[in-house]
């Protein structure tokens, strides 16, 4: 009996130290005077239209959509395809390639490669460039992506396939009506996976999107406390609650639907 | 056996432009922070223009700078306290706890717990601004001493807590999925013999899941070494008493403009990376 | 509509292994053909082959006048149907079905309406809207069929068309089988171990070993004259007596013997086991147990001695060196 107070306690506890930092994106937003700090707000909606009017604010997040978008449709497009070849044909080196990029994706972190993709960036001239910003997180996604595409391609019985091309299909028909529908649970996951970490990405787009105009949410949120010295609270609250919404829709969209099951340490 | 008729010519040109990208974007700078590393390059002035290479000199003044052995010393602090210790402890707990839990407050424990891990990290940062900031943050306001500045006063107990509330999910899902694979017929017999929950983890869960342990451990270890986050906390602050090696790279090479010597310490950030990695590669394997 | 002509055709697996060795088969235009042999006998190597899905190292594949063997799969005019059905699942059974059309470009009112006289053919009307997943194995196994007759192919392949089925379905769907291939007067060439399914269904059946044919013929020839030992004991439903006497090996069928006054074999009731309508018995001859059947209810008791015999034409001699069966 003692076991099971003792329990609810430590729950509650873990409840309490979850929950409580969560509470000031409750409440901030629609203080009229927020301040760092837990408080019962004075309920107002002016905060929410200074966000608007802010100069910064939505084009950041208009920026965060291309620079997600970019990068999450080249990274399911590369990943499947490559995917697909690697899950069906033998490929000379295809076991060695495959070791590799799962030991690149751990190893190659946007902290331990800042430096020389900086260097890169600057070289090629694509520093402020959001395609070219897209395209560096996709390529830090890609390796992962691989990997777990591989493993649901993997899960499309051969017997279609075959079936499909006695009765004429082409590989891009094969591709298209068959092996993609059947996977597509695993393509919707790579979708989300890959746009949430897109999303959340601050270094990246913090290193080589010096511009304030060019900036994603990530990186302008931070922007905003650095101006002046000192924070606008009236517009950082309601603005993270902005930026936060997408991720946190998607997240119970995805779970709703699919589940968050784990796959070998990998959410899948 | 090739189901798709797609052939190994076909087959290579679906691969390749993947892995154009991965090689431009990952594999090159891998390699390439070797060479920048072994050169003066500098982000202004003469030497960004002609860098010179001067070999290890970069690499022996790191290993001599007290810079760089006091942000060694404070990610190692920063790993075991809040991955090894702190994300591991918690997640085992409340995937043990939460087992016998009704299904309701169970969803909403780990529901929370994931959306901390979901959050983006500059959301999450100004949240623990709002509960660690002096005067009105909720941490001073509850234990009755809103005076201290938690960030300033405790920086890396601060960052030690953050961490781990930032991460636990990560340990909580897989000790869930871990736990469920241990057979019940066994927990039951220890539970008819009469052991205490802590002689039941020691005696028949542990042994069951001493694989995902290490593996979990390494893994989380590795991605906390490599954490930027930190730097939206603290910014290494104050002097330099938080700051953590990816915080020091990125204020020498783009704050300081050191780029050589940023470069040989992301250099050893990497030969570390690649030890773990393949160690925990290898104990993946050995487990399939 | 189509015969199929095989010369000396070799496919090699990847490690080296031959999966079918220099095979020549001839195969009739609107013939129920069967490929039989035990698991790794390359008769599915075989049966993929002939469907492009496997490249031959050797030798040729025709069908019809045409020689296939370097065309794509898509282009032999053979249709396929899998061990598994291969029924995609999101896609109903009316677009399962139309989809060799769907394939070749043609209307979408001309598919619909060639799905819906096929299924109606093989009494699949009201299951047009549904799922496979929502069909029962009879039904996949027929809209697999069904999707395999809308192509429209000179060949059909069916690749054990009945393993996936309850025992009970598997009679019930063989009459059927043989009914629609009739109908269609499709050539129709089909895998499977089960000898007793190759007897029943096949105009000629083709024995298979190691990638070799060890006898074609038609069932009766197959059965009555099997033409080696692996042969004679791999058809039958109880397993053909083998018996060495001198240099030869003696084949007698357990359904031809029976108890007489003089005879072959001599020895005394070992074992009975009850079929069903008849008792398979075992005699204890010395060194050689040798079965025989007998009508229920006719069954001699265990120490028995007996001597059973056969009708001269029923008993076959082998040589003991080759298994072959001596003229």
């Amino acid at each position: 009996m003692v076991r099971r107070i003792g329990c609810y306690v430590l729950i509650a506890v873990v409840l309490a130290f979850f929950a409580v930092p969560m509470l000031w994106l409750a409440s901030a937003p629609f203080d009229a005077k927020p301040g760092l700090g837990l408080r019962w707000p004075d309920w107002t909606l002016a905060n929410v239209s200074a966000t608007f009017d802010h100069p910064y604010a939505l084009t950041s997040l208009v920026n965060s959509l291309v620079l997600c978008a970019i990068a999450t449709v080249v990274t399911t497009v590369l990943a499947a395809l490559a995917a697909y070849a690697l899950s069906r044909v033998r490929i000379p080196g295809r076991d060695l390639l495959l070791y590799l990029l799962l030991l690149l994706s751990s190893v190659v972190t946007g902290t331990a490669a800042m430096v020389p993709i900086f260097v890169l960036m600057l070289q090629l001239g694509l520093i402020n460039s959001q395609f070219g910003t897209a395209l560096v997180i996709a390529g830090g996604m890609l390796p992962a992506a691989i990997f777990i595409l591989k493993d649901f391609m993997d899960a499309v019985p051969r017997s279609y396939e075959e079936s499909a091309r006695v009765f004429g299909a082409a590989p891009r028909q094969v591709l298209g009506h068959v092996v993609l529908p059947v996977a597509r649970p695993g393509v919707a996951t790579i979708f989300v996976w890959a746009f949430v970490n897109a999303w959340g990405n601050f270094l990246l787009p913090f290193l080589l999107l010096r511009d304030v105009g060019q900036q994603p949410a990530a990186v302008l949120l931070r922007t905003l406390y650095d101006e002046g010295g000192s924070a606008d609270l009236s517009v950082i609250p309601v603005f993270s609650l902005l930026y936060s919404i997408p991720v946190v829709a998607l997240y119970l969209f995805v779970s709703k639907r699919y589940g968050f099951r784990f796959h070998g340490g990998v959410k899948s | 056996m090739d189901s798709s008729g797609l052939g190994v010519r076909r087959a290579v040109a679906f691969v390749a432009p993947a892995l154009v990208l991965v090689g431009v974007f990952l594999v090159f700078p891998a390699l390439w922070t070797l060479y920048i590393g072994i050169t003066d390059y500098q982000l202004t002035g003469p030497a960004a223009a002609h860098p010179r290479v001067v070999g290890l000199d970069n690499v022996v003044n790191a290993v001599r700078d007290p810079l760089f052995t006091n942000s060694v010393w404070l990610t190692a602090l920063f790993v075991l306290g809040s991955a090894v210790v702190g994300q591991n402890a918690l997640g085992f707990a409340l995937a043990w706890l939460l087992r016998t839990v009704r299904p309701g407050l169970r969803r909403t424990v780990e529901g929370l717990v994931l959306l901390a891990w979901i959050l983006p990290g500059t959301v999450v940062a100004y949240l623990w601004f709002a509960v660690l900031s002096r005067d009105t943050g909720t941490l001073g306001v509850l234990l009755g001493s809103p005076q201290t500045a938690w960030l300033v006063q405790y920086p890396m107990t601060s960052l030690v807590v953050f961490n781990v509330w930032r991460g636990t999910a990560f340990s909580m899902l897989l000790y869930t999925s871990a736990l469920a694979a241990v057979p019940p017929s066994q927990l039951e017999t220890a539970r008819l013999m009469g052991a205490s929950a802590w002689q039941t983890v020691r005696d028949v869960v542990f042994p069951h899941i001493r694989g995902h342990v290490l593996t979990n451990t390494l893994l989380i270890s590795l991605w906390t070494a490599n954490d930027f986050t930190p730097f939206l906390l603290t910014a290494g602050g104050p002097n330099h008493r938080s700051e953590v090696l990816p915080v020091l790279i990125y204020r020498q090479a783009l704050e300081s403009g050191q780029l050589g010597y940023a470069s040989a310490m992301s250099l050893l950030l990497l030969v570390g990376n690649l030890a773990i990695a393949l160690v925990y590669l290898r104990l993946l394997r050995r487990r399939a | 509509m189509a015969g199929i002509t095989i010369t000396g055709l070799s496919t090699v697996y990847p490690n080296g292994v031959r999966a079918v060795d220099m095979l020549d088969l001839d195969i009739a235009d609107g013939e129920l053909f069967a490929l039989l042999g035990p698991s790794g006998c390359g008769k599915t190597t075989l049966l993929r082959t002939i469907a492009g899905l496997e490249g031959a190292a050797e030798g040729t594949v025709g069908i019809g006048a045409r020689d296939v063997t370097r065309l794509p799969p898509g282009d032999r005019r053979v249709a396929m149907v899998f061990q598994d059905y291969a029924l995609f699942p999101h896609m109903t059974v009316a677009e399962n079905i139309a989809y060799p059309l769907r394939v070749r470009g043609v209307a979408k009112p001309v598919q619909r309406e060639t799905a819906v006289r096929t299924a109606g053919g093989l009494s699949l009307g009201g299951l047009l809207e549904r799922r496979p997943g929502q069909l029962s194995g009879g039904q996949q196994q027929r809209a697999a069929l069904a999707r395999a007759v809308a192509a429209s192919a000179e060949v059909l392949l069916l690749d054990e068309p009945l393993s996936n089925l309850d025992a009970r379905l598997r009679l019930e769907a063989r009459t059927f089988l043989k009914k629609l291939q009739r109908e269609l007067e499709l050539t129709t060439v089909f895998v499977t171990h089960d000898q007793a399914e190759a007897l029943a269904l096949a105009d000629r059946i083709a024995v298979m070993d190691t990638g070799r044919i060890r006898q074609l013929g038609t069932p009766r020839e197959v059965f009555q004259r099997p033409a080696d030992t692996f042969v004679a004991n791999f058809i039958g439903s109880t397993p053909m007596n083998l018996v060495p006497r001198g240099s030869e090996i003696i084949g007698v069928r357990p359904e031809y013997l029976a108890p007489a006054a003089e005879g072959l074999f001599t020895g005394s009731v070992s074992i009975v086991e009850n079929l069903g309508v008849t008792s398979l018995v075992t005699l204890d001859c010395g060194e050689d147990q040798v079965g025989y059947v007998v009508p229920e209810d006719q069954e001699p008791a265990v120490g028995t001695a007996v001597t059973v015999a056969a009708p001269a034409a029923r008993v076959l001699r082998y040589d003991k060196e080759t298994g072959l069966l001596v003229r």
